[in-house]
């Protein structure tokens, strides 16, 4: 890859926009350029400061007053409580779509252990978001969660305080993952819920990244457990993430 | 419950830069959502952010023509990494209020991709689609919104140095 092009696509690599044969050849050059290397980590932080710095304004709730006592008055000329199911309208079309694409994801996915696994807690993730019961213990406290999960398992989980980064523990909860029990500890950044998924593994695991349209997901094995972490967050704040959690498995 | 309310607010709020007139051009905008509602096709996000994003550019060209004048995408060289930039450091330096003014200051087109992209976490398709220009020019704004943002926070810490 040459200078110039390496150059065009960075933006779009940093964005997670990048195919997978250009994201190799362009981290083939980035590993031999040092300036190149460098301008990316820029990108990085620019990219990561808007997003922790830049005023995220939420709709007031007058707002949302106001609009649903607008909603009769539309032409539609339907009573009040009829007009109701056409605001609900984008909301289960996008549910539908969700699920639809979720689906082909589960269908395309090869068969095998770890396809299995990627499957089981990417339906764990959704089921719990869908149902909106994203937890048996809500504390940000990690004295908390961790006695309360270990309580229960075979095993107890490590559970990091990232808060410094921006990622704040929500609780945990309890799911059967590949035929074990294990520990599910949920985790917010920004509106984003993530779900990380321990359990105990003997070997360890660089950590990998799948994406099935619209979840990404992340997981390695490390210091006696296996961590799979799935969330709509984008790849790059899932991939810093997974970083955090490993470097904090790696030094109990 | 009135879905992707936040996202619309939001988008409006940054390109009005004001929490009233955001209110109004979002209330318009969702109403003619609802009534347009059977030309949904595909995610509603990107849909409705589209009659958002066209309901403030109207809005914009009648209130506020000066801030949308003398804008022109195809005179932009070619957006390429800056691989020798200074700007690292006043980025790391920077506040909040200061961010938050330099995005504020940006062009409407510079100001919307980023705030589409950074805090919708939308992709360079379904921005494409929202602001109506092929995906490669999503990508030379991103690219010469991030340059323009880096250079004005870099000039504020400038400022900022010499009161010291």
């Amino acid at each position: 890859m040459t200078r110039e092009e390496a150059r065009r696509l960075l933006h779009a690599y940093v964005d997670g926009e990048l195919d997978a044969a250009k994201s190799l050849e362009l981290e083939a050059h980035l590993a031999e350029n040092p300036a190149a290397r460098a301008a990316c980590e820029r990108l990085r932080e620019m990219s990561a400061a808007i997003r922790d710095r830049a005023e995220y304004h939420a709709a007031p709730p007058s707002l949302a007053a106001r609009l649903r006592a607008s909603v009769p008055a539309a032409p539609e000329k339907a009573p009040r409580r009829a007009a109701w199911p056409g605001w609900l309208k984008p909301a289960a079309a996008f549910a539908a779509v969700a699920l639809l694409t979720w689906g082909v994801a589960i269908l395309s996915l090869r068969p095998g252990e770890d396809e299995r696994i990627a499957q089981e807690v990417l339906a764990s993730h959704v089921r719990a978001t869908l149902g909106n019961r994203m937890f048996d213990v809500a504390s940000s406290d990690q004295h908390a969660v961790k006695p309360w999960l270990s309580a229960r398992l075979a095993f107890s989980p490590p559970v990091a305080d990232v808060s410094a980064h921006g990622f704040e523990l929500q609780g945990g909860r309890l799911d059967y993952i590949g035929g074990q029990s294990v520990a599910v500890l949920v985790y917010q950044r920004r509106q984003h819920v993530i779900d990380v998924f321990v359990w105990p593994a003997q070997a360890q695991k660089a950590q990998q990244t799948l994406a099935r349209d619209g979840f990404n997901i992340e997981r390695f094995a490390l210091g006696g457990m296996s961590f799979w972490l799935v969330s709509d967050l984008n790849r790059n704040e899932l991939g810093d993430f997974a970083r955090l959690l490993a470097g904090h498995a790696a030094t109990p | 419950m009135l879905p992707h309310l936040d996202a619309a607010y939001n988008l409006a709020r940054w390109l009005t830069r004001n929490d009233h007139d955001a209110e109004d051009v979002v209330q318009e905008a969702m109403l003619r959502a609802f009534r347009f509602l059977d030309g949904l096709r595909g995610e509603a996000k990107p849909w409705l952010l589209t009659i958002v994003r066209n309901s403030c550019f109207t809005w914009l060209q009648v209130n506020r023509p000066a801030e949308l004048a003398g804008f022109d995408d195809r005179t932009a060289e070619l957006h390429l990494v800056d691989e020798s930039s200074p700007e690292a450091l006043a980025l790391r330096q920077c506040d909040r209020r200061m961010l938050n003014e330099a995005l504020a200051a940006l062009s409407a087109q510079f100001r919307e991709a980023l705030i589409l992209r950074e805090l919708e976490d939308l992709s360079y398709k379904d921005i494409a689609r929202i602001t109506d220009v092929p995906i490669g020019t999503v990508m030379s704004r991103l690219a010469r919104g991030r340059r323009l943002l880096a250079e004005s926070l870099q000039a504020i810490s400038n400022a900022s140095q010499l009161h010291k």
